[in-house]
């Protein structure tokens, strides 16, 4: 029998009748499997070929050749200066005991990317990271080519956003693994997947069906879905090894300080165009009874606009007025006071957009990040702020989800989204004091009377909110 | 092609169809043309100022997915370059180093200390010795938006011409692998494209294909091949039912999809089959019956069927094959013309379904009474191709194929044992009454005599 990959899955060329896990294929008159059963097959293969049965001469398979592996072995220490935490430990030896399979539960913010980075070392295999955003694609390269840059002759691979540059250690996004799958589903030995409660989806499960690596680690910090499609991933990636609750992990994440929140004047010609474009946006939706502050008020309007000219027209004007808001010129000179203010300290700007992100990097001189920055630079921008080369950042909404920034005493906030979890998580990110004495800092300057205020205001009062809960 | 979010179809009772526009409609044909000219005007502007110009054209306008997909249609026509004379990545490392010892740098200085941002950037520039305009936009040249558009179908920006005369321009087209029929961009042709590419955008959650044609065999079998399709070929007569034997189809079905569709119902092979779609309007009669995974469900979810033919007056942009793949066959063909023999040669008639492979002998040979044999030449080809078309004619394994092979190739009887008396060595060309002779001899009773 000859064990190939095909596109994704597994052709078994002369296999017996009974081989297992795989169907017969009509179309080419060979059995075929996928991909996931890889090490079972191979198992079954050599088993019977191999040491216990030798003499019974039952050999299921007498001549096995095994193509299909196209993952390489290695042995590396991650130059991590960090012990691992105990749990880190536990699970770590809880997945090593679970043949390297199973998914590990853990809160956010308790160093999964720090496990996996033991688990791949643990393993000493070609591995591939998948990640459900460019963001998170871009922290776990930051944090890979950290512990095993200096050891990978090619780096840290980035497989999506743009790059495609497949080495050893590859990080890639949920979609782009989708896409490319079939090509490289030979290529890894440990297949790690973060975020693992997004993969039971008719399309991503394909991702690991589609790989034969042996290894797989799944990591989460909410596994249970409402849906009750997580028992899904048990077949795709193993049980669930280890999980850690949340109340378990004690520790101040959220750090104290200081909050002040500045207003700008519009010029009168920002003024002017604001208050024309907002009006035919008013007009349209108080001509129609949307109920614009709740969830379906809104859907209904952009419902609307896809087949009502005036309402398209409405949505632009909408578009326009938080444009003018969000980068208004006074804001501008704001930020060149505040700039004045802290030029010792260590500042992250942060804008709702990459255009004003960008104008704000050319205006000040300052290291910009933005959806459109290539992983590698970013990884070396944000390296050089943790070293101190660079003291400012700029940068629009990249600095989300579960990323870690490099610790900054100043935030300045020129605009952002409404959503509240979103705000909370980048205040408690960013803001972690340099030194004792002085508190952290967070600026927010909005456009004083238009759309900006009302969200700024919805915006303080999710955070004590949810501070109160 | 498009994106899925400038997909327009309308689902009705277990049916999907895209909602063609009619390329003879003026307000398209308005549209179409006022796109095409902003491209052309644009050449040599950045990308940011090319698109926000296209978006003003949608702004009290529901048809923004028409205009989008158009406009989409026709940036794949293009190529976006970066223009900077130094690596915008070099230049702003150079800023940010110089600036991160000169902060604050102010607009509006206050201290005699504070730095004015002209003066980090002219600093920067003598440095890599540009200009200072080229320092500050060239910081940012690399970003998508501040791309420059260099080549609209076949018009080059001026300005880039001249600045890179030596090397040849390599087409980018979006999708590498199409081979592209080369056209110039005109209303007619976008319109066209236009309906094309919503058919296409169709399929991208498809999961099984099934093709009818009736003509073009090697041109739809070698787009199968490049897509990376799978398929199951079955003859059919000229109403499409399945037939016994290829010697007596006058069509082929062939069902198509991807190597992990025998476990389950995957949209992953959706794209390849939005890809090949354009190879069926190369064939005069086809027929095209999709399933199609309604929303995110899954396999779960509801299938919805999609069928298009050659009634639905699309065309491809795609090259069909040229019609010999030798001398050695053309020639053969013009001598047929002027031989005196009942026997009537037609190129690649039979479709062979080799399980992975399909093959496609050179030609057929039918006599008025119904005999007919397939017939397959074997000519100047590397050792690798030999090898390979050996193994393929061993593997068709048919009693009416008979093989003409060169004597300049490195095989022998040997190389055809079970069949070697079938195979007729010729030295440079091959003889009509030769052909005749074997035919004759090996051809079956396919059809009453006519």
């Amino acid at each position: 029998m000859r064990l190939s990959f095909d596109d994704g899955t597994l052709l078994l060329e002369d296999a017996p009748e009974d081989v297992p896990y795989a169907q017969y294929d009509d179309r080419v008159d060979e059995f075929r499997a996928q991909a996931q059963h890889y090490s079972d097959i191979r198992e079954w293969a050599t088993e019977s070929d191999g040491q216990a049965t030798l003499e019974e001469s039952t050999a299921t398979v007498a001549e096995f050749e095994d193509d299909a592996r196209a993952y390489s072995e290695f042995y590396f220490t991650p130059s991590v200066a960090i012990e691992p935490r105990d749990y880190q430990q536990e699970a770590l030896s809880a997945w090593r005991d679970n043949n390297r399979c199973g998914s590990v539960i853990l809160p956010t913010g308790s160093g999964k990317t720090f496990l996996a980075v033991q688990a791949i070392a643990d393993a000493g295999v070609s591995t591939l990271v998948v990640v459900p955003t460019i963001d998170l694609m871009n922290q776990w390269h930051a944090t890979l080519t950290n512990a095993f840059g200096d050891q990978l002759p090619d780096g840290v691979g980035v497989l999506g956003g743009g790059s495609h540059n497949v080495t050893d250690i590859t990080v890639t996004t949920y979609d782009s693994a989708y896409r490319y799958i079939n090509e490289y589903g030979d290529q890894f030995g440990l297949l790690v997947v973060d975020e693992v409660h997004h993969l039971p989806a008719p399309t991503y499960q394909q991702i690991p069906e589609m790989t034969i690596a042996p290894y797989r680690l799944g990591l989460t910090a909410t596994y249970e879905r409402a849906d009750g499609a997580h028992e899904e991933l048990e077949d795709l990636l193993g049980t669930v090894v280890y999980r850690e609750e949340v109340d378990e992990l004690a520790g101040d994440y959220l750090s104290e300080y200081e909050t002040i929140h500045l207003q700008v004047d519009l010029t009168v010609d920002e003024g002017e165009e604001y208050n024309e474009e907002y009006q035919i946006y008013r007009d349209y939706v108080d001509s129609h009874e949307f109920d614009l502050w709740k969830e379906r008020g809104y859907q209904e309007f952009l419902k609307r606009t896809s087949y009502d000219p005036q309402g398209r027209r409405a949505l632009i004007a909408k578009q326009r007025a938080e444009k003018i808001a969000r980068t208004a010129t006074k804001k501008l000179d704001t930020l060149d006071n505040l700039l004045k203010r802290h030029h010792d300290d260590r500042t992250i700007i942060f804008t709702a957009n990459n255009e004003f992100a960008y104008e704000i990097s050319q205006e000040f001189v300052v290291p910009c990040i933005t959806h459109q920055t290539e992983t590698e630079e970013r990884t070396e921008i944000l390296e050089r702020f943790r070293m101190g080369e660079y003291s400012m950042l700029a940068t629009s909404q990249v600095l989300d989800e579960g990323i870690d920034v490099p610790a900054a005493n100043v935030g300045i906030i020129l605009s952002g989204s409404a959503s509240k979890r979103q705000y909370a998580q980048r205040l408690g990110r960013i803001l972690r004091p340099t030194d004792d004495r002085q508190p952290a800092r967070l600026y927010e300057i909005i456009a004083e009377d238009t759309m900006e205020t009302y969200v700024s205001e919805q915006r303080r009062q999710g955070v004590s909110a949810s501070a109160d809960s | 092609m498009l994106t899925a979010d400038l997909a327009r179809s309308r689902t009705y009772e277990g049916t999907i169809t895209p909602l063609f526009i009619d390329a003879d409609e003026q307000q398209y044909r308005d549209t179409a043309e006022k796109l095409i000219r902003i491209f052309e005007e644009h050449l040599g502007e950045p990308k940011g100022e090319l698109e926000d110009t296209i978006d003003q054209l949608t702004i009290a306008d529901t048809d923004y997915k028409i205009v989008q997909g158009l406009a989409k249609l026709l940036k794949d026509e293009c190529e976006f370059e970066t223009v900077a004379p130094v690596e915008p990545q070099e230049i702003r490392q150079a800023l940010f180093e110089k600036a991160n010892g000169s902060y604050p740098i102010v607009r509006q200085p206050t201290l005699g200390e504070d730095t004015q941002k002209l003066e980090v950037y002219s600093s920067v520039a003598d440095q890599l010795g540009i200009t200072l305009e080229e320092c500050y936009r060239g910081m940012y040249a690399d970003l998508e938006e501040n791309k420059r558009l260099v080549r609209f179908g076949h018009r080059v920006s001026d300005e880039y011409e001249n600045a890179d005369d030596s090397t040849t321009t390599t087409r980018l087209t979006g999708d590498s692998e199409e081979s592209y029929a080369e056209d110039t961009i005109t209303v007619d042709w976008l319109l066209t494209r236009y309906n094309l590419a919503l058919a296409q955008a169709v399929l991208y959650d498809a999961t099984e294909m099934r093709v009818r044609v009736w003509d073009s065999f090697a041109t739809v079998f070698s787009y199968v091949k490049l897509f990376g399709l799978m398929h199951r070929i079955y003859p059919v007569d000229s109403n499409g039912n399945r037939v016994a034997s290829t010697d007596v189809a006058d069509g082929y079905e062939a069902i198509l999809d991807g190597a992990a569709s025998l476990f389950s119902k995957s949209r992953k092979y959706g794209i390849r089959m939005a890809n090949f779609l354009p190879a069926l309007p190369l064939c005069d009669r086809w027929e095209m019956e999709a399933d199609i995974l309604d929303g995110e469900g899954g396999s779960t979810g509801g299938t919805l069927s999609f069928e298009l033919d050659y009634t639905d007056d699309l065309s491809s942009h795609y090259s069909a094959q040229s019609d010999f793949d030798s001398d050695v066959e053309r020639t053969l063909a013009q001598k047929w013309e002027r031989a005196n023999t009942d026997w009537e040669l037609i190129r690649e008639d039979d479709v062979l379904d080799l399980g992975a492979e399909v093959m496609l002998p050179d030609f057929a040979l039918e006599h008025p009474d119904g005999r007919r044999v397939i017939f397959e030449i074997v000519g100047f080809w590397t050792p690798e191709y030999l090898d390979e078309k050996l193994s393929k004619i061993r593997e068709a394994d048919r009693d009416n194929l008979i093989v003409a092979v060169s004597e300049r190739l490195d095989c022998s009887s040997e190389d055809f044992e079970g069949m070697d008396d079938r195979v007729l060595w010729f030295k440079s060309g091959i003889h009509v009454y030769d052909v005749v002779e074997l035919a004759a001899e090996y051809a079956v009773e396919v059809s009453p005599p006519q």
